[in-house]
């Protein structure tokens, strides 16, 4: 009878109880994941996703917003959905979901073929919006979980390939039903901004399971989206998310993507000697081409001067030219003459024709005692005189 | 664009256009010797940026996960 009585003093109204049922629901199970297979799927007024979420024995009621569902779903597909447990105003007991994943390798691969198909419809993967990647990189903004074994490859990667580069990088998580809501942030972030010219989503290898967040639909738009050009580096070589379908450039992993956003250190030193020897070759050629050129060309710059500009200029100025030419003319004539007259002086004047005369050329100092030369027209005699007389003209 | 604000990969794009005009109509015997000092220079700096340049990683502040 008491413990009646105490129950009635707290007695609650059915709104009232719904409430505190509701906030103790809230407190031991918020947010709570619980993963079976969708059943009973519907979306009523294109708003509103109902659906059971069952195992083998049980089964419970799901509510969600259209817009928290980011995969498609049906039924038989195997989900976990993260919920908050709650009475309804009507006293039904179900679960407002606010995130939806697949599990198991069926319903994630049945998952990504449906939006797959979906959006490949609405043009999202079209090839043709592809954008390059800049050849000339030096800001580049980085979505990653700093912790993540794919992110440290791909930055030690980078900095053996290549320098000088701005490397912005957002930590986010990349495996989970948060991971997809973080990356969109930080795509917003990089694109608000517009200081980096490439974003690259990197993740390294899981399981499909890990990897399902990059089939996520608003993470998938937000790529396509991007004014910024994307870049994914996710899993391994065989895996392939609608988020790489999505980017520009598609890398196979985290360390592909380094490669492609980077040059080869190496390689453009060993570029670089081949672009000197280029220079150098062609600058010796050029040279020695220019050599034998030369020739050729200073005969032909001659022919046109002379035709350009000296035969014009003769023409005009022809009587001047005449009058110079002709004063040069008398003047080359009267040296001619001076010559002449000298040259026949110079004949008469010849000592070998005193000596063929007969006559001998005496040369040395004129003393007694003294030798001297003489010259004859065959012989040079030495002599050594004995007596100086002086002549007499008249005796000759 | 002076060498000071360019970027490897520009200076690289620059030397790739100095050492074509070696080939190109444009060349001139008495402008090569200081083209290609020009070009020795930057294949230097370039170089020198290879061997020594480092990229500057910053790990953003922001929150994502709010």
């Amino acid at each position: 009878m008491k413990r009646f009585e105490v129950k009635m003093q707290n007695s609650f109204s059915p709104t009232e109880f719904i409430a505190v049922v509701n906030q103790t629901l809230e407190y031991a199970y918020s947010p709570v994941l619980v993963t079976g297979e969708v059943a009973s799927f519907k979306v009523n007024q294109g708003k509103w996703v109902f659906f059971d979420l069952k195992d083998e024995e049980s089964s419970v009621s799901c509510f969600m917003v259209l817009w928290n569902m980011r995969v498609p779903l049906e039924d038989g597909m195997k989900v976990t959905v993260r919920a908050v447990p709650k009475l309804t105003k009507w006293g039904k007991f179900s679960l407002t979901v606010d995130a939806v994943r697949p599990v198991g390798e069926g319903s994630l691969k049945k998952a990504y073929e449906m939006l797959k198909k979906k959006l490949t419809a609405e043009g999202l993967f079209d090839p043709a919006k592809k954008r390059p990647l800049p050849t000339d990189l030096t800001r580049l903004g980085v979505i990653s979980s700093t912790q993540a074994a794919g992110y440290a490859d791909f930055i030690k990667i980078i900095n053996a390939r290549w320098g000088g580069m701005k490397v912005s990088v957002a930590h986010t998580q990349v495996q989970g039903m948060d991971a997809p809501d973080q990356i969109i942030k930080a795509l917003k972030y990089f694109n608000e901004r517009g200081e980096v010219q490439v974003i690259a989503i990197l993740r390294g290898g899981g399981s499909a399971d890990d990897l399902s967040c990059f089939n996520d639909e608003a993470l998938v738009r937000e790529i396509a989206a991007s004014r910024i050009p994307v870049i994914t580096g996710i899993g391994h070589e065989v895996d392939e998310s609608l988020a790489d379908l999505a980017a520009d450039v598609r890398a196979s992993t985290p360390s592909n993507a380094a490669e492609m956003l980077t040059h080869d250190r190496a390689e453009e030193l060993a570029k670089l000697e081949r672009a000197m020897n280029r220079a150098k070759q062609s600058l010796l050629a050029r040279v020695e081409q220019a050599r034998v050129d030369n020739r050729n060309k200073v005969g032909n710059i001659s022919n046109s001067l002379l035709t350009k500009y000296v035969e014009p200029m003769f023409a005009a100025n022809r009587e001047k030219i005449s009058k110079v030419l002709t004063r040069i003319q008398d003047e080359l004539e009267r040296k001619a003459t001076l010559v002449r007259h000298k040259q026949e002086l110079l004949v008469v004047l010849n000592p070998e024709k005193v000596l063929r005369q007969g006559y001998a050329i005496l040369s040395g100092k004129i003393s007694p005692g003294s030798v001297v030369k003489i010259t004859t027209l065959k012989q040079d005699i030495k002599a050594e005189i004995k007596e100086i007389y002086e002549r007499r003209e008249n005796e000759s | 664009m002076s060498e000071e604000k360019m970027s490897l990969n520009q200076k690289i794009e620059e030397l790739d256009g100095q050492v074509e005009w070696f080939y190109s109509d444009d060349f001139k015997l008495e402008d090569a010797t200081s083209k290609y000092k020009e070009a020795v220079k930057l294949a230097k700096e370039i170089e020198k940026d290879l061997n020594e340049l480092k990229n500057e990683i910053e790990i953003l502040a922001e929150d994502f996960s709010k």
